[in-house]
């Protein structure tokens, strides 16, 4: 929800005061740490150039742009929970709640509750903060399906964690007040979430074996299924605020796998990465179409036209990263996708890329891209990313 | 789904509870403590431990698999001073077992029971490079350190394991009637080691050289944490030729390649020496880790 430029001033000055209380506790050898428990406060400054040769292909049209300033507030609130605040600010959306949960820390028998909003547990690098990527943008068929930042959801996870077969196993179900954003503009005669069935409901199963000590792999399985606003033709004259969208259920199920080798002596430089993910987006076509009129009863018109997706869309990509020293890794990646955007005609599109990392705490990623949609001329893309992290050191993401 | 999931988990309530009274589940981050967590708890615990002694225990990774080695531990014992904050976090929470979270029985936390030297002064930030906080945590190369991590061990064991503190108190005993009869064997090594200037990769040697009196000219790395630079060759190259520092000492995990440029301009010869236990085949437990070391350090001094 986008909020004044003013109120983000007062957040960043609000944060900048508890940063520096955070700051001025420290020094006390003897006693706790941390006696007056403030919260670990991080931030994350997501940087983007686009230098592609026939402009800017960033939606605003820069050249440079702060994507996303990324604040954290993270602390173990009560014996029962830990509380994650994730704010994003960036000049496209202003203020936003990316990410805000209650994750349980004691419910037995090795289950994990979550409560509010965060990144869906779908897929495999949906489930990766953007700027923790190895390449500057989710591979098209998550940015196509779910949004350039990925699906999020507002509701409650459960997840457990099992090895009756000797491997990792962990199963996670969501239920989600949506799946995926709201598209602008599109009112249907009663919300999409009104009766329970028009929920975002998901589920997903990891496996992970470690095939030896230096390689292990991952295959696992992802699915959601909600009601989603899609919009109907109206014929011309129509006044705005009428029922111009129709509830539909759309479900994706997905197919994802990762190879990771790192052998544990030379580990500091040298390791490899390949993964693999599909996507099937498979949409209804609605059996009634409400007639012409303003939301609620009494509307009494002859049915519109369906303007909605009527055919499933299908894509994936394959994503590649190899160590070349300690600071230096390079990427590829293949993307090819039914494009929702276009009817589902074909898009595909290859990058490369370099990523350097100074130290632990920055980044830096070079990317050449070429994306070639069916019947369109291609496309030439240079990006470069620099993104950095202060406050506390976090634990790096497997 | 649901019934799934409350089946699985009343299935983990039951294996649980089945266990009762078996072995204390050890699982420890290094090498180190697991061996000397074995030699306290016998056959009374089942020991195991995540990181290896060749590899980076900065950089462990977190893989799932440790997740499910936390699940069903009772003890789990870590090094502590942020050493292992790039990856424990991550397996603490996916293990989700309350009985070794912060704050339970089970989460022992080993820097509590050990002097920590380098604790910087002052403020602290990055551009002093990859720095520890709260302090050196490289601290198992004094063998001062090994006896209180044992007595940790026993301590602990005992009061989860009451039934079999006499046991464990025995162990430890004999643990450290073992490391005194070998430190008796290394003193003459020891007298040549003391006060010879030494090149160190990492801080990592910092205890060690309390221990031994080794003095350490200069560092490999320009900052903690922060790979060899040119700038900073050419400072080690200058400092043992002022000092005339006869080694180098690294950890098996580093790249060998910019000590080797190094010795090529100054002649020092590269040691390449195991920081944990089976970091080499010859460091096959704590009490040999340390003989060996010493014993490497003293013949390169000479
Ligand atoms: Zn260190």
């Amino acid at each position: 929800m986008p909020i004044m430029p003013r109120s983000i001033a007062a957040a960043l000055a609000a944060l900048a005061l508890l940063s520096a209380s955070a700051a001025a506790q420290q020094g006390g050898a003897q006693g706790p740490t941390n006696p007056r428990m403030l919260p670990d406060v991080s931030a994350v400054g997501d940087l983007v150039a686009d230098l592609s040769p026939k402009g800017s292909t960033q939606p605003d049209l820069s050249r440079f742009a702060v994507r996303e300033v990324e604040v954290a507030l993270q602390a173990v609130v009560d014996p029962y929970f830990r509380g994650d605040v994730f704010l994003g600010f960036s000049d496209a959306e202003g203020a936003s709640i990316e990410q805000a949960f209650l994750t349980t820390t004691a419910l037995p028998g090795g289950l994990q509750a979550r409560l509010g909003r965060f990144l869906m547990p779908f897929g495999k690098q949906n489930t990766t903060h953007r700027h923790d990527l190895h390449t500057v943008e989710y591979p098209y068929i998550i940015q196509r399906f779910f949004g350039s930042e990925g699906l999020k959801g507002t509701g409650a996870t459960l997840s457990d964690v099992f090895a009756p077969f000797g491997f990792y196993q962990e199963f996670m179900v969501s239920v989600t007040d949506r799946a995926g954003e709201r598209a602008e503009g599109l009112t249907p005669a009663a919300p999409a979430n009104r009766n329970l069935d028009g929920l975002g409901y998901s589920a997903r199963l990891r496996n992970y074996w470690d095939i030896s000590e230096a390689t292990n792999i991952e295959v696992s399985g992802s699915a959601i299924t909600s009601l989603r606003e899609q919009p109907l033709a109206l014929p011309a004259g129509a006044a705005s605020g009428d029922v111009n969208a129709v509830n539909v259920r759309q479900s994706v199920f997905a197919g994802d796998v990762t190879f990771r080798w790192r052998p544990l002596q030379q580990g500091l430089y040298k390791s490899l990465i390949l993964q693999a993910e599909v996507m099937h987006q498979a949409n209804d076509i609605p059996s009634v179409v409400p007639p012409l009129g303003r939301p609620g009863p009494g509307a009494s018109a002859p049915p519109l036209a369906y303007a909605g997706p009527t055919s499933g869309y299908t894509g994936g990509y394959v994503f590649g990263r190899w160590q070349l020293s300690r600071r230096l890794y390079a990427g590829a990646r293949y993307d090819a996708l039914q494009d929702p955007e276009a009817e589902g005609a074909r898009f595909t599109a290859g990058s490369a890329l370099l990523e350097w990392y100074p130290s632990e705490f920055s980044k830096l990623i070079a990317q050449y891209e070429r994306t070639s949609p069916s019947g369109g001329p291609a496309l030439d893309r240079i990006l470069l990313q620099a993104s950095f992290a202060i406050g506390p050191h976090k634990p790096h993401p497997f | 789904m649901l019934a799934r999931l409350f089946a699985t988990a009343a299935l983990l309530v039951g294996i649980a509870a089945g266990d009762a009274g078996a072995q204390l589940k050890v699982v420890t981050s290094t090498s180190d403590l697991y061996d000397i967590a074995r030699s306290v708890g016998g056959d009374r615990i089942k020991a195991s431990h995540i990181g290896e002694g060749f590899q980076d225990p900065h950089f462990i990774e977190a893989k799932p698999s440790f997740v499910i080695q936390l699940r069903n531990a009772d003890v789990w014992a870590f090094v502590g001073l942020d050493l292992e904050i790039g990856w424990m976090p991550l397996l603490l929470d996916g293990a989700r077992n309350q009985k070794i979270m912060m704050g339970g029985p089970g989460y022992l936390d080993v820097s509590k029971v050990v002097p920590v030297i380098d604790v910087p002064r002052g403020t602290v930030d990055r551009s002093q490079g990859d720095v520890h906080p709260l302090g050196n945590p490289h601290y198992w190369l004094d063998p001062e350190n090994g006896r209180r991590i044992a007595r940790l061990f026993r301590d602990k064991f005992s009061e989860l394991d009451p039934k079999n503190a006499a046991t464990y108190t025995a162990n430890e005993q004999a643990f450290e009637d073992r490391l005194n009869a070998a430190e008796k064997g290394w003193q003459a090594d020891l007298a040549a080691i003391k006060g010879k200037p030494v090149v160190a990769w990492h801080t990592s040697w910092r205890y060690f050289a309390e221990y031994t009196g080794m003095d350490i000219v200069a560092y490999m790395e320009p900052k903690p944490g922060v790979p060899p630079s040119p700038s900073q060759l050419m400072a080690v190259v200058a400092a043992v030729k002022r000092t005339g520092a006869k080694v180098i000492i690294m950890e098996p995990f580093y790249d060998r390649k910019l000590a080797d440029v190094v010795a090529r301009e100054t002649g020092v010869q590269v040691l390449i020496l195991p920081p944990s236990v089976g970091g080499t085949p010859a460091a096959a437990d704590y009490v040999k880790l340390m003989q060996y070391d010493i014993a490497q350090v003293a013949k390169a001094v000479k």
